[in-house]
């Protein structure tokens, strides 16, 4: 048996929402739905007075309007988000060193060891709370387990802004009433297979078969019995980094020019590029997501010789997959797409463990390094939209 | 034309000749291969357009002499099926390519011969080099898997032959790594450089099964040939080359190296080898720490393990040092060296490592950060 651990689960609560309803305090208080306008938008985040209404994220926004008409409906400012994102992590790393942050608004917390210092988990949770509460004034929910299952598992407990603890004494019997909706990466559709085939409960799944689990739902299900337990082994690593970085959009309506195809591709390779350099990043291999008028996704990528952090690179990358896709499936005429995406992965250090210089020093990448490095530094001086390259695209006169 | 082949030639010739064709193509001739029957026997021709080759196949009795032009995977797949015959027999009707075993008739539906791009012919007038396939081929396996998937700024999607008299030097690199590997070829006096694609050289590989045939390598503008065999099994591959600049790779063999080792190759792969199941995606390296006795090789990868290595050294001159090299890329080099032993010269933990086995083969690798 390994120690006891306790650890924490932060879930700020409508993040984006309640970012929105601090900054304008005429909106609190009142419904309002952040996300996309337009006709695929979707909502990213609604607050508590929206969700009242049946509006919950990832509903298009149409929908969304339509159940909870006096809702203001927001844009979302995804930098705006990121700072307070980084400022919650800067707070919770005063507690542990071993922060890890899932998304931008949920992290785990390793706080074993602690108590002596600062108190058992639930007063760590309760202390966390406030101070989150007193230097943003945004709402959290914290949940606290003897592992990142049962913390997370918790933490939805408490929703909204409270405070909740699964002990690890009894807990194979407390968590055995839980649905088998609450488990992990059981979605709906997922949740209906499982009841289909006779699991309604956690206590099920407690006594399932391993083997009957990996033939119906295959082998990643197998583990799932250790969970419907309690049992989770997975460790809290304060040094995770992001696996990818990406960026897609739905068009308002399809995009057929393929100038304009790759111009998107590149407006995403500028953002990519930009996140990348700013977390010193190299990725080694891109993709391109493509979804046609038909709802067909298609996902093609490459490997890279060369790790690639600029904005050019990267660009360059992402067109030459698309038009390589579109040869093949169009046979190079243009085709109207309903989804452009571009993800940058397999990440490593620039500089630091992990990196490996080139042989030869490249002119041509270093002209890019330049012009991403004026960029990047008018952006910050000036905000996003501040510059954005020449090239073809609906913003540019005749 | 109607002939009756030896099957299990034919097969051989077919999987050669597929590694020419296009494996998807919008001219679905670029996909297909060309029969030609004729006094010479039957040869099989194949190009993607960038590639050509025309390989004869041996043992062919040609009843009427003609020609066809059929898919590639479907003619190979056909062939190979009739693993019950020793020979079998082929005839044409206008496009179509009547195959027949001893208890099985297949008809492939082929195009019009004329919409076959055909194949570069070897220009017999033309000065070039002589060289021994097996040393070819020693020096392709020592150099190919260097070279880049796609080209950067440089033209490193091939390897850079460079001959000088009787000198022939072969390199590659995929901008982290390079490997060079050099041998003696005979010949007039036409000294050149190209970089020929790695594709070709995969194929022209495969063509070199015997060591002792002679090779023919002529180069015209562009383009390349290299001739293989003689009489019936007579191969010859054309192809284009890459076009653009090769990087100063001279520059960057280190000459100033101030410490150096000798392994035992197999020592040193199998530590390598069990350093590396310990690293991932994220944390590649390895690090070796070398001092006057000793070698210790350690990997970290977080959420899966650690490992730690030693190998005894006899022989290793300079202060000790700490280097970090990505295990895949110390891999692919101690896997192409033969003989028993191999010479590792190093500088600092941020100068390329060079990597030597005898005057025929040397490798530079870019260290990488250890954390």
């Amino acid at each position: 048996m390994s120690v006891p651990r306790t650890i924490l689960h932060v879930d700020m609560d409508a993040f984006y929402a309640s970012v929105e309803q601090r900054d304008r305090p005429e909106l609190r208080g009142k419904p309002v739905i952040v996300g996309g306008s337009g006709g695929r938008g979707v909502v990213a985040s609604a607050s508590y007075e929206a969700r009242a209404k049946g509006v919950s994220s990832a509903m298009p926004t149409v929908m969304a309007l339509r159940r909870c008409p006096d809702a203001t409906q927001i844009k979302p400012r995804m930098q705006r988000y990121q700072e307070c994102s980084r400022e919650i992590l800067a707070i919770l790393e005063e507690f542990s060193p071993l922060v890890e942050p899932v998304s931008i608004d949920e992290a785990f917390l390793d706080v074993t060891g602690c108590e002596r210092l600062l108190g058992d988990g639930p007063t760590i949770a309760r202390a966390i709370r406030r101070k989150v509460k007193d230097a943003l004034d945004l709402p959290c929910s914290v949940g606290v387990g003897p592992n990142k299952f049962c913390a997370k598992l918790a933490s939805e407990m408490a929703k909204p802004d409270g405070l909740a603890v699964l002990n690890a004494n009894g807990l194979a019997e407390t968590l055995a009433e839980f649905p088998i909706e609450r488990m992990w990466g059981v979605g709906p559709a997922g949740a209906l297979k499982f009841r289909a085939a006779g699991y309604r409960t956690f206590a099920d799944l407690q006594r399932a078969d391993e083997r009957d689990l990996a033939k119906r739902f295959g082998e990643g299900s197998v583990r799932l019995k250790a969970l419907a337990a309690g049992l989770d082994e997975r460790v809290v690593t304060a040094d995770r980094e992001a696996k990818s970085v990406g960026q897609e959009r739905t068009f308002a309506s399809d995009l057929e020019d393929p100038e304009l195809q790759q111009a998107e591709l590149r407006r995403y390779a500028e953002q990519i590029g930009e996140r990348l350099r700013r977390h010193g990043r190299m990725a080694w291999e891109i993709s391109v997501k493509i979804r046609t008028p038909e709802y067909r996704t298609f996902s093609r990528s490459r490997r890279l010789d060369e790790g690639a952090d600029t904005t050019g690179a990267i660009g360059d990358v992402a067109c030459g997959l698309l038009e390589e896709f579109l040869r093949g499936f169009s046979r190079g005429r243009p085709q109207p797409l309903r989804l452009l995406g571009v993800t940058a992965s397999a990440l490593t250090p620039k500089e630091g463990p992990g990196a490996q210089r080139p042989l030869f020093e490249d002119p041509a990448r270093e002209r890019d390094r330049r012009i991403d490095r004026a960029a990047d530094s008018v952006r910050n001086r000036f905000g996003k939209g501040a510059v954005r390259r020449g090239g073809p695209g609906p913003s540019r006169g005749g | 034309m109607k002939i009756v082949c030896d099957r299990s030639a034919l097969v051989d010739c077919l999987a050669l000749a597929r590694g020419v064709v296009a494996s998807r193509s919008p001219t679905p001739v670029l996909t297909c291969l060309r029969l030609h029957a004729g006094d010479a026997g039957l040869s099989i021709a194949a190009t993607d357009g960038e590639a050509g080759l025309e390989i004869g196949v041996g043992s062919v009795e040609v009843k009427e002499p003609g020609e066809c032009l059929v898919p590639a995977d479907k003619l190979e797949q056909v062939i190979r099926s009739l693993d019950g015959d020793d020979t079998v027999s082929l005839e044409t009707e206008r496009t179509m390519l009547h195959v027949r075993g001893a208890d099985s008739h297949f008809k492939i539906f082929g195009y019009e011969v004329r919409d076959f791009p055909g194949v570069r012919a070897y220009p017999t007038d033309l000065p070039g080099f002589s060289i021994e396939a097996g040393s070819l081929r020693k020096m392709i396996s020592r150099t190919l898997f260097a070279t880049a998937v796609e080209n950067s700024r440089y033209a490193i999607s091939g390897v850079l032959i460079e001959r000088t008299g009787k000198k022939l030097r072969m390199v590659a690199t995929d901008g982290r790594r390079l490997a060079m590997a050099r041998g003696e070829c005979r010949g007039d006096e036409s000294d050149f450089n190209a970089i020929v694609p790695g594709k070709t050289l995969t194929v022209l590989s495969r063509l070199l099964a015997d060591p002792e045939a002679e090779v023919k390598v002529v180069r015209q503008g562009s383009l390349i040939w290299f001739r293989v065999g003689e009489g019936s099994d007579l191969a010859c591959l054309s192809s284009s080359l890459v076009e653009g600049v090769f990087p100063p790779f001279e520059d960057v063999i280190p000459k100033d190296h101030d410490k150096r080792v000798t392994f035992d190759i197999g020592e040193l792969s199998s530590a390598v080898r069990k350093a590396a199941l310990l690293t991932n995606e994220e944390s590649r390296g390895v690090r070796m720490a070398f001092s006057t006795s000793k070698l210790t090789l350690s990997s970290r990868a977080p959420e899966m393990g650690e490992a730690e290595i030693h190998v005894e050294l006899e022989k290793y001159e300079g202060e000790p040092l700490e280097i970090g090299f990505n295990p895949a890329q110390l891999t692919d080099a101690l896997k192409v060296i033969d003989g028993t032993e191999v010479i590792m010269e190093l500088k600092s933990p941020n100068k390329p490592g060079v990597i030597r086995s005898g005057n025929e083969f040397t490798y530079v690798v870019m260290p990488m950060t250890l954390g």
